[in-house]
């Protein structure tokens, strides 16, 4: 039996053992706008961006926020490995919104090859099991069509024990070596509701790239989610709010569930940009304990007047 | 036909057919599609046997089996049979390291042994244990269990040591998979089938398949009654001994120039070792004293009144297959409505959706583990004693590995014996296999007073939901009108070190009823932005 003693000793050795470079490179990879790791994110100088585009196709709305945060190149260099964390959560088809569109996924995914990525890796740790979970949300496909490889989300020996010095429930974890190691991390989520986050978005998908997330649901999880911020902030979070799920969540029983919004929030704030998606599900920001909690730990601004919003109507 | 093209023929079939098995088993990654893996499987005795006495579907493969075996003798045994090729393949090794191999004698059959077997599992059938009979016995699952439980994690295996090499040269078409091995009870079955046939078979070629196997017997019995059967042409015969030499079954008697051909599994090997071409078929209906030219019934059944002996065992097999049939077909019937709640209708296992319950599961699975090999997510555990001794073996639900997955119906895609019937997705989505019982006392909620939802979160039906406790919390409610018993609310379950929420099984299999809801609404007639 592990004491959490032993965890978190295990959990110091193997950061003492990571070369200072990678270490710099966990820390290096968000644009200036939003410094990551354990720095304030919200300095006097620096006011993190939201682009919000409502009333257009999913790949659209993604080119205009993206050319407001200038252009895909801004966030990936040229020979940058990248890796994309979609919610491929369920095997249940697009219409069913669980999954992050396909269509958003592809589009991020060509954009990053666009930009000169070396290589774009997707994955995520699925609820279902994971080949069904790829094939019925669309993953798979993408993947195929637009060259990006599709990693295991549930192969164990692919995750790293690495220790979270600023968490204050989640002190170390395993992640998934994809996201410690790529140049560049973008997180696509989609807003769903959710009976234990209250909210899924940008925040609460990063638990797809823990692997054990029981613990998670056993140390406060949402003190955990906003804990994991303080490893691991992703360069970009792109999030899918065409139709979110506003009850059933984070599964759902029907289409039923879903509200059409066709609306796209993109930063690399994860909590300003689930600060915004509260709004659009009609909670107060503060009454998701998770992005109150990210927001005094300093990881992000959810006060909104604090926040550069660009907007943008396609329609 | 050329004798060497006819066995070489069998040679080629018995090959695809063994690898064609052997891959839809090892098929760790589900490659090959369900559809192959059920169509090879039905084309095996046993299960297509169970398949059409308990009338889940008009399988023929058993009757043009027996209809060949009728016609010119155990062709299945040698080109069907994957425990039969097993063997063959065994003895080929055995030759191989061996070197040149000295003749093997005709051996006398043990008859009374065979019929011991053979009439263990009629009678075991008849008193309602077929099914546990059979699933021990049926060579096809056996051979089933050898591939699923041995050969398929040893695969995997070997391919998570090539995961790293494909790595470095850039190919990523390999990934890693938990290798499916199983607790040391379960594979002590078929690793002690699988040392057995080896053993057997490097000592006495097909000893297990006339000695043992209760299709052997039964097929043998219909091939010493065969139209065409392999003889010796005396005139011919120079007794080099080189057909004996190559028989596996030990079944021709060089001295008296005769082979059993109830032994005789049809593997043709004598005929190509032949050079005086004397080892041919003759159509034995037509000749005048059949029992004669057939069979050289040595030993114990020499002395015995043949006719007597036929007409006993014709009484005795028609009576007993009857009993067996009612009994199975009874199993068949449509299953009474009973009330899921009625205490005695839980169980304490959970057996597949489709299988209708555990009763009629019991009785037509033959624990081949065809669909413990293709179940993806590995929920589907054989079971040693939860079943009680009737289910040793047979597939169960395991929810602490894994859940069943909302909409996979894979192992009824693959069931070769009607025992997992194929649900239309919708049927599937309510079909009710058990129902989940909440603990509050140890559910994280109360106990650590933060969110969860865990179970509700994974709850593919709405049968688990939250309910406000306390302040700003939310605790799981179970509404088992709606539960199908699928196991992802226990499976997810953090709570430690016993699960709040868990599953019961269901004797009986029921319908669960639908939760339907209404449209959600916008949040806010907004049509701009709410910041």
């Amino acid at each position: 039996m592990k004491t959490r003693r032993d965890f978190i000793k295990t959990g110091l050795a193997l950061g003492a053992s990571l070369p200072l470079v990678n270490l710099e490179k966990l820390f290096a990879a968000g644009p200036p706008a939003a410094p990551t790791g354990a720095l304030p994110a919200a300095s006097a100088t620096a006011k993190s961006i939201l682009v919000a585009v409502r009333d257009g196709e999913r790949a659209a709305m993604l080119d205009k926020a993206m050319a407001a945060l200038g252009g895909m190149e801004a966030f990936v260099k040229k020979g940058q490995s990248v890796v994309v964390k979609p919610n491929a959560a369920f095997d249940l088809p697009p219409e069913r919104g669980a999954n992050t569109h396909p269509e958003l996924v592809r589009r991020v995914v060509q954009m990053c090859f666009a930009a000169g990525a070396k290589s774009v890796s997707l994955f995520d740790n699925t609820l279902d099991q994971w080949q069904r979970a790829y094939a019925g949300s669309g993953l798979e496909q993408v993947a195929k069509d637009t060259g990006a490889r599709l990693v295991n989300g549930k192969d164990e020996t692919l995750y790293r024990q690495v220790e979270i010095p600023n968490g204050k429930k989640l002190q170390a974890a395993k992640v998934h070596s994809l996201v410690l190691d790529s140049d560049v991390f973008i997180n696509v989520p989609v807003l769903k509701h959710h009976e234990g986050a209250r909210m899924t978005a940008c925040m609460k998908n990063l638990m797809g790239i823990v692997w054990n997330r029981g613990f998670y649901h056993r140390n406060d999880l949402h003190q955990c989610i906003a804990d994991f911020l303080t490893l691991k902030k992703p360069a970009l979070n792109i999030l899918d709010a065409y139709q979110p799920m506003v009850q059933n969540g984070p599964r759902g029983l029907s289409a039923n569930d879903l509200v059409v919004m066709r609306t796209l929030l993109v930063s690399s704030d994860p909590v300003a940009v689930d600060a915004a998606a509260a709004k659009l599900l009609n909670h107060q920001p503060s009454d998701i304990r998770h992005i109150a909690i990210a927001a005094e730990m300093k990881l992000g601004t959810m006060d909104l007047d604090q926040v550069d919003i660009r907007r943008f109507k396609l329609a | 036909m050329p004798p060497k093209l006819l066995k070489g023929l069998r040679v080629v079939a018995a090959a695809a057919m063994l690898a064609a098995l052997t891959a839809a088993f090892v098929d760790f990654r589900s490659l090959i599609p369900s559809s192959v893996g059920q169509r090879l499987a039905e084309t095996q005795f046993i299960p297509s046997l169970v398949t059409l006495l308990t009338g889940a579907s008009l399988s023929l493969a058993c009757v043009i089996i027996a209809t060949v075996t009728l016609a010119v003798g155990r062709v299945y045994c040698s080109a069907i049979c994957p425990l039969g090729i097993l063997q063959d393949v065994v003895v080929r090794l055995t030759k191989w390291a061996k070197g040149k191999s000295r003749p093997a004698p005709y051996s006398h059959p043990h008859t009374w042994l065979r019929q011991a077997f053979l009439w263990a599992t009629i009678l075991a059938a008849a008193a309602g244990f077929g099914g546990f009979a059979l699933s021990l016995l049926d060579p096809y699952s056996n051979y089933g269990r050898i591939a699923s439980d041995i050969f398929r994690p040893l695969v995997t295996q070997a391919n998570n040591v090539l995961v790293a090499p494909a790595e470095a040269i850039g190919w990523h078409g390999l990934f890693r998979v938990p290798p499916a091995w199983f607790g040391f009870g379960v594979l002590a079955v078929p690793a002690s089938v699988l040392v057995l046939i080896i053993a057997l078979a490097a000592w006495r070629g097909r000893l297990y398949c006339n000695t043992v196997c209760p299709v052997g017997t039964l097929l043998g019995w219909l091939a010493q009654r065969a139209a065409f059967r392999l003889q010796i042409d005396r005139s011919a015969c120079r007794k080099c001994a080189a057909c004996l030499r190559a028989c596996k079954a030990q079944c021709i008697d060089l001295r008296a120039g005769s082979i059993d051909f109830s032994r005789c599994v049809g593997c043709y090997n004598c005929m190509a070792a032949c050079d005086q071409h004397g080892i041919n078929y003759h159509f034995a209906w037509a000749q005048k004293t059949p029992q004669a030219a057939s069979a050289s019934r040595a030993g114990l059944e020499a002395v015995a009144d043949p006719q007597r002996r036929l007409f006993l065992s014709q009484a005795v097999l028609g009576i007993a297959g009857a009993a067996g049939l009612s009994r199975i077909l009874r199993a068949g019937d449509k299953m009474p409505a009973v009330d899921a709640r009625e205490v005695k209708n839980f169980s304490p296992v959970i057996c597949p959706p489709g299988s209708a319950g555990v009763e009629r599961f019991l009785d037509r699975c033959t624990a081949c583990h065809l669909c413990i090999s293709e179940c993806p997510t590995g929920v589907l555990q054989p079971a040693l004693g939860e079943y009680g001794f009737s289910g040793i073996m047979k597939p169960r639900l395991d929810y602490r590995l894994a859940f069943c997955n909302f909409d996979c119906r894979r192992c009824s895609e693959v069931c070769p014996d009607g025992a997992i019937d194929l649900l239309d997705p919708a049927t599937k989505h309510l079909a009710k296999i058990g129902e989940a019982h909440f603990s509050k006392d140890k559910c994280v909620v109360v106990t650590n007073g933060t969110d969860c939802a865990a179970c509700s979160e994974h709850c593919p039906t709405k049968a688990v939901s939250m309910v406000p406790y306390g302040r700003n919390l939310r605790l799981p409610s179970v509404d088992n009108d709606f539960c199908i018993g699928c196991g992802a609310c226990e499976y997810a379950c953090p709570a430690k070190p016993d699960k709040a929420i868990e599953v019961t099984g269901l004797r009986v299999h029921g319908i669960a009823k639908k939760l339907i809801e209404p449209k959600a609404t916008l949040p806010k007639s907004a049509s701009d932005f709410p910041f």
